[in-house]
């Protein structure tokens, strides 16, 4: 009996033990909930936190040359002009003139700009810039100079820009991407791609970086309450590593995300809370399908016209992406693009069109076996077998388009490759067909070696030459719009969607997000331009026109009454009005 | 003795030799070379593989694409919240797991023992990024108990070390459990049937017989000779822990090596994948080894084999 009692008692201390450990682990929540708490009240009043992730130390130098980590670096540094959502603005410089052949760019520079360690801004910092940049390329875009010929200082705020050939592109593919760093700091510096100290973060812009930890894909910034557009409207922008950003901002981590194409079902779980809104975009992002040029039969024209009208290409929008993108244009750039030529063929499908284009070229089905087949020069009989090559990402649509193709009568065998092997297949041509996409559609730039290949490609160098040294923006609208209409008529690819994107917010905490006109530098289609943080007067630009009409100053003056704004921002409202 | 610890030791050299060769060869073995852009194509690669051993030792890891930085600092950053993750949790779920498999055994048949048997079978049956998930969703969200993401709140200042250390073992908490429910089934299943074995021993009855407690007896007889097997467990799922870190890492973003691997593979970021892979290589190797010295405290004749 005695025996008994003591094993009782040792299985109590064990009991006991645990309930011990477990009421540990509720204290310990405890402290540390209430610790959360107490100091939670000590982050900034108008803190702003979004999704992260680590993209490198913003710098021109140090970041991941990614969108987001361009994004990362210019809310810190600053460029000669901007953009916002109807286009090109002044920035560092207020006003800027070329010569008539373009190969002058001089710009005049805002007056009293300070770097952030208090330092006057000057025209030799934008001199100093450029200086640097050939010896030491920036990492977005590779950017080395390589056009600049010499930049001129002839007074402190005014810089002349030569360049060696003219470049009617200037503003949108240098002076709205370059970000200017400051001579006395950087001149000093042999390695810019290592200095990652606090220095080398000294900027114009209207954030500043007080924190960054690439580990945990975090960046904290403060408000430049020094900077010349104005002190900023948030105190505090805090970029956080989040995992799932849905279930972050549902849960109030983060005050907004992006989501993108496929993630439209992510986004519908926002539509009806009224906790949220929801700002749609374009993602400059294009999934194409491409032949092989060089191979046969893919080289013929006819033959890839006959491929496009076998692929269904509305259900892949509607089934594969539930939506979540568009119909692609044929000539590649994106529908809201500046660039964009309407009215192209869009090769609805049409597999009676299909058949009727691969029997007149002699792809007949001779053995009955439901594939087609045709003579090659040397008389042998070739079945219409293809490989299409893709990541595993868009290997339902790889898929979908075989099943397509099979109702022509080709056969498709699909191999799912790395992301890597995919783009050097692509590009050294080791390929039949391949599924594959890229973004920066909202540029002519990327159209330079499309139509390399087909049968009209020189003339499509020509007129890609053309219009990169073309003054007059219409003319250059036409020839660009001729272009896509190659593209669109050679089908060198076949652009299947672009994904939509959107920008998923509480308002309450910021409601100024907006998509930029033609990308931000040129290619980066989020909703992260740094004017979201600036009092901007467009805030009142209701109907978005670009004009401040009477009922929208009515607001602005509202809302100086009620103290929302500053009389000095009101002034600014006033100088847009337009009666 | 002594020829026994060196054949050990050139044992350990050669698995050293072979895996540091794997992870040269085998992303060279890759089609359409996701090196090609990474390597001079003018060496040779008997060049390129003496080079790598000679950096090796010099503890040049290569350049991370993505990071763009040293691996071996991409690493260093990133090792000292897996080691903190992997480190409690193996620290509960093997003392755990050993506790509850004695008892489990001890009361054989009654509802206790059923009770664990069917909870423990039932949590390594799960996949450790789906019990993640839903610590996420229960814990994280819907009784927001506990951070949902990240390894500490960078944001707010705590002024004292102790704030910050709690803030740290908040975020730990819900990581640790998934990865610590996952990985106990095992060590909780074998330490039950090694001791049902034991306990089958005519020494224990003999001590039974004795007089002594049963706690005692579980403690100093049953146990002790129970372990053996359960260290060498220890050992061999210690590949699986880390495969379960991955996940875990992932899931709950936790800035370890696990999430850098899942981001190195979805970048193609080679470089930063051999450093991970060599750092886990190794990470298991120093397990095993730790398991054979503590078999040899244990079992005195194994050391005397």
């Amino acid at each position: 009996m005695e025996k008994r009692g003591r094993e009782k008692e040792k299985m109590k201390r064990i009991i006991t033990i645990l309930c011990l450990a477990i009421l540990l682990c509720c204290a310990f929540y405890g402290i540390s909930a209430a610790a959360g708490g107490a100091t939670a009240a000590a982050t900034a009043e108008n803190s702003i936190k979004i999704e992260g992730g680590d993209y490198g130390y913003p710098t021109p130098f140090a970041l991941f040359p990614k969108g987001p980590g361009y994004i990362r670096m210019s809310f810190i540094f600053d460029t000669l002009t901007w953009k916002d959502k109807h286009g090109v603005i002044p920035w560092l410089a207020d006003s800027w003139s070329r010569s008539d052949d373009a190969k002058t760019w001089t710009f005049s520079l805002h007056r009293g700009v300070k770097w952030s360690d208090g330092e006057p801004f000057t025209a030799d910092d934008v001199k100093f810039t450029f200086d640097y940049t050939k010896d030491h390329p920036q990492l977005w875009y590779a950017y080395n100079a390589k056009e600049i010929d010499q930049v001129e200082v002839p007074n402190p705020y005014t810089v002349a820009i030569h360049l060696t050939e003219s470049m009617p592109t200037f503003i949108d593919d240098v002076a709205g991407c370059v970000p200017i760093i400051p001579e006395h700091i950087w001149k000093d510096v042999d390695d810019p791609y290592t200095f990652q100290e606090d220095d080398a973060v000294i900027g114009t812009g209207p954030l500043k970086l007080v924190e960054y930890d690439g580990t945990q894909g975090y960046y904290e910034y403060e408000a430049n309450t020094e900077c010349f557009k104005g002190e900023p409207i948030v105190d505090q922008l805090i970029m956080l590593d989040v995992g799932d950003p849905a279930l972050a901002l549902m849960a109030g981590d983060i005050d907004a995300a992006s989501f993108m194409g496929k993630e439209i079902v992510a986004v519908e779980e926002f539509e009806d809370d009224s906790d949220f809104e929801i700002e749609e975009g374009s993602s400059w992002w294009v999934l194409n399908f491409y032949y092989n040029v060089g191979k046969y039969p893919m080289n013929n024209s006819d033959f890839r016209r006959a491929i496009a009208y076998g692929i269904d290409r509305a259900d892949i929008v509607q089934t594969l992406t539930q939506d979540g993108s568009i119909l692609a244009n044929t000539g590649i750039i994106h529908p809201d693009s500046t660039w964009y030529k309407l009215g192209l063929p869009s090769y609805d499908h049409n597999i009676a069109q299909a058949n009727e284009i691969l029997d007149a070229l002699n792809f007949t089905d001779t053995d009955d076996d439901g594939i087609r087949e045709y003579k090659d020069e040397d008389g042998n009989t070739t079945a219409l077998k293809f490989t299409l090559i893709t990541s595993e990402e868009y290997k339902y649509e790889a898929d979908f388009i075989k099943d397509n193709l099979k109702d022509l009568g080709i056969e498709i065998g699909v191999k799912s490759v790395g992301k890597r092997e995919l783009g050097s297949g692509i590009c050294c041509g080791a390929f039949e067909f391949a599924i594959s996409g890229h973004g920066g559609i909202a540029n002519p730039r990327v159209l330079r070696t499309t139509a390399m290949g087909t049968s009209r490609s020189e003339e499509y160098y020509e007129i890609y030459e053309k219009q990169l040294m073309t003054m007059d923006e219409d003319r250059r609208k036409e020839l660009v719009g001729e272009l896509q209409e190659i593209i669109a008529d050679e089908l060198p690819v076949y652009p299947l969607y672009h994904p939509k994107i959107w920008r998923v917010y509480d308002p309450d905490k910021l409601d100024a997000w907006f998509y930029t006109k033609d990308a931000i530098a040129g290619s980066i289609p989020l909703a992260l331009n740094k004017l979201i943080v600036l009092f901007d007067s467009w805030r009142y630009d209701a109907n978005e026109d670009g004009i401040i009409d009477k009922s929208e100053v009515n607001d602005a003056r509202q809302d100086y009454d009620e103290d929302k704004i500053t009389l000095e921002q009101l002034k600014k409202v006033l100088n847009l009005y337009n009666p | 003795m002594q020829t026994n610890i060196i054949t050990k030791i050139v044992g350990y050299i050669i698995i050293i030799f072979i895996i540091i060769s794997l992870n040269f060869f085998l992303p060279r073995m890759m089609p359409a070379g996701p090196l090609s852009g990474l390597t001079s194509s003018t060496q040779q690669v008997s060049e390129q593989y003496i080079m790598y051993i000679v950096d090796l030792m010099h503890g040049d890891l290569g350049w991370s694409t993505t990071k763009n930085a040293p691996v071996w600092d991409v690493l260093m950053r990133s090792i000292i919240w897996t080691l903190l993750l992997v480190g409690s949790s193996t620290a509960i779920y093997i003392t755990l797991g050993i506790l509850l498999g004695a008892v489990s055994a001890w009361k054989k048949g009654e509802k206790t023992d059923v009770g664990l048997l069917i909870l423990f079978i039932a949590m390594a049956a799960f996949p450790p990024f789906f019990l993640g998930m839903l610590f996420i969703i229960y814990f994280g969200w819907r009784l927001d108990l506990f951070p949902r993401f990240g390894a500490q709140t960078l944001y707010i200042d705590y002024s004292t070390a102790f704030g910050t250390l709690l803030d740290i073992l908040h975020h730990l908490f819900l990581p640790a459990l998934t990865l610590t429910l996952t990985s106990i089934g095992v060590i909780y299943l074998l330490t039950r049937n090694s001791m049902l074995n034991v306990l089958d021993e005519e020494y224990i009855r003999t001590a039974r017989a004795k007089g002594l407690g049963e706690w005692y007896i579980i403690r100093k007889h049953a146990l002790k000779n129970a372990m053996l097997p359960i260290i060498t467990l220890v050992a061999l799922i210690a590949g699986l822990v880390i495969t379960g870190t991955i996940f875990v890492e992932t899931v709950f973003a936790y800035p370890g090596v696990g999430l850098l691997v899942s981001d190195a593979i979805s970048a193609h970021d080679y470089p930063l994948l051999q450093g991970a892979f060599l750092f886990f290589a190794f990470a298991i190797l120093a397990v095993n080894f730790t398991a054979d010295r503590i078999y040899e405290l244990l079992d005195p004749r194994v050391k005397e084999e």
